[in-house]
């Protein structure tokens, strides 16, 4: 204790500075008054055991609830592409060989190339992370959001469900009702836009016509479609509200690899309720753990910034090894987090 | 600045540069490319266990953890410390492993059945099931034999594609709504 506390930086060089009061001659003891790396380093270990558990339990509670749930949709049912998926583990892992490279460059009197590698670590995070935003915005497109706005996910074709595609539907349609689009064009209005569709040329106030009617056709012909998707979802039978579910956003089946498309990709603006049997569950997990993994490469990319402007001298290097090892602990997460979340 | 003194910034000790090298670390990135493949070909036609998942999972699981692994031992210079490495890194694992460890009973409590697996009475009657799963890929599947017809004329083949397009209902009532 007395030779640390008079010695406090001994440690750094592996050897007790010599000379000092109760030196015994021929015994040299090496007292080592804490563990033989530096402050930064040793904090930054202990930050990722605390992360360590903070992941292992995140990731614990996906495969109970994942493995309990009753049903879980397939990978397709929520439009997630394993692709994707697989080309973001291979920009993580590249991000990792790109800091370690920083870190050797770094130690070898390489400022420059130090700084270049760093500068493609950060490239490398931020095209992780637009593709992660792009993947977050194919989700909100498809109605599957983590919590607000409302989720549009029903777990079952029931009647609860028809009921909610029923009110989306008078939300559809009573702005037609107003603009009077709820009755067909009589034969005369017909006969004349079938004229001024043929015509070759047309006046200012023929073409106002023609747009008026064309509106008034297409119009129409929404209000029916929307009053015969109500029509159906007024049903009690099951298999009825099944088909309607199926037809708005279809299901692919496992193993199948057709590309479906529901009534939902085709008329962008309809955004119908939808049905995902286990949906609600998967969205909760998947957007928790994605997002903190996003969060924190969010955060190190924040570092990597900042870091960016200073000279690699080699006294910097233990500050790249420090950021290097929580790097790399985020791209092991991210290791774990791809097949639970894209293969399983 | 010597080498010499560069090695004690960084805390090493004279070894820090003889773990270093271009070579390892190109062969650990080839190694974890070469895994990552080998998770993503379980999706793949080839993979012939497509009836048991849970061969799948497991052989998943097997190459993430060895993929784990080759990041923490080379990249994270964790083969090249002082045995200070297992103070920290043993306690945190077991704490993860007892995390993990914890939800075991619940996962035995639920798929060992029990009245409706575990669920209670209210949650049980809004879960969906696996049968409706089924019900709707069946449903999807006729969808998508109907949607591939030379049925044209059906109602939501005619939906918004694009701006312009005749007889689309999306761009009448989008007008409609703006009224």
């Amino acid at each position: 204790m007395e030779t640390a506390a008079t010695h406090p930086v001994s440690h750094a060089h592996g050897q007790l500075a010599h000379g000092h009061g109760h030196e015994h001659g021929h015994l040299k003891l090496h007292y080592q008054p804490a563990l033989p790396i530096s402050n930064g380093k040793l904090m930054m270990w202990l930050f990722l055991s605390t992360e360590i558990m903070f992941f292992a339990g995140l990731i614990a509670v996906y495969i109970v609830l994942r493995f309990g749930a009753l049903t879980w949709p397939s990978q397709s049912a929520v439009h997630l592409e394993e692709r994707i998926g697989f080309i973001n583990t291979f920009v993580l892992i590249c991000s990792s060989v790109t800091v370690v490279l920083s870190l050797e460059a770094c130690r070898s009197h390489n400022p420059a190339m130090a700084k270049m590698w760093l500068a493609a670590t950060l490239a490398l995070g931020g095209v992780f992370l637009a593709i992660k935003a792009y993947e977050y915005n194919q989700k909100f497109l498809h109605g599957i959001y983590p919590r607000y706005p409302r989720s549009q996910i029903y777990e079952r074709p029931d009647l609860e469900y028809g009921s909610a595609v029923r009110v989306r539907a008078q939300e559809l349609l009573v702005p037609l009702q107003t603009a009077g689009y709820d009755k067909p064009l009589s034969a005369a209005q017909t006969r004349r836009l079938k004229r001024l569709e043929a015509a070759a040329q047309r006046s200012p106030q023929e073409e106002q016509a023609y747009r008026r009617l064309r509106a008034r056709r297409e119009g129409y012909e929404r209000f029916r479609f929307l009053q015969d998707l109500k029509t159906r979802a007024s049903s009690t039978q099951p298999d009825v509200l099944a088909a309607l579910a199926a037809e708005i956003m279809p299901i692919r089946p496992r193993g199948s690899h057709e590309h479906l498309e529901g009534l939902n990709d085709l008329n962008p603006w309809l955004k119908m309720p939808i049905v995902i049997p286990g949906g609600n569950m998967w969205a909760s997990t998947y957007f928790t753990l994605t997002g903190f993994h996003a969060l924190h490469v969010l955060v190190g990319l924040i570092v990597f910034a900042i870091m960016m402007p200073m000279r690699f001298t080699p006294d910097r290097a233990n500050m790249i090894e420090n950021i290097g090892l929580y790097w790399h602990f985020v791209d092991i997460v991210w290791i774990f987090l791809f097949p639970l979340l894209y293969l399983f | 600045m010597s080498d010499h003194a560069v090695a004690h910034g960084t805390g090493h000790g004279g070894a820090s540069h003889a773990h270093g090298g271009l070579g390892k670390y190109l062969a650990v990135f080839v190694a974890l490319c070469a895994l990552s493949t080998a998770s993503f070909f379980t999706t793949s036609q080839h993979w012939p266990y497509h009836d048991q998942p849970s061969v799948g999972w497991a052989f998943m699981m097997a190459v993430s953890c060895t993929k784990a692994l080759l990041v923490v031992l080379f990249f994270m210079h964790v083969k090249y410390e002082a045995n200070w490495k297992y103070v920290l890194t043993i306690p945190a694992s077991l704490m993860a492993l007892f995390l993990g460890l914890a939800l075991v009973p619940d996962i035995g409590m639920r798929v060992r059945g029990g009245f409706n697996y575990g669920y209670s009475e209210e949650r049980y009657r809004h879960a969906a099931q696996a049968s409706d799963t089924l019900a709707l890929e069946q449903a999807s599947r006729r969808v998508g034999a109907h949607s591939k017809g030379a049925n044209s004329e059906s109602l939501h083949s005619e939906g918004a594609h694009g701006e312009g397009a005749h007889g689309a209902p999306g761009n009448a009532a989008s007008g409609g709504q703006g009224h």
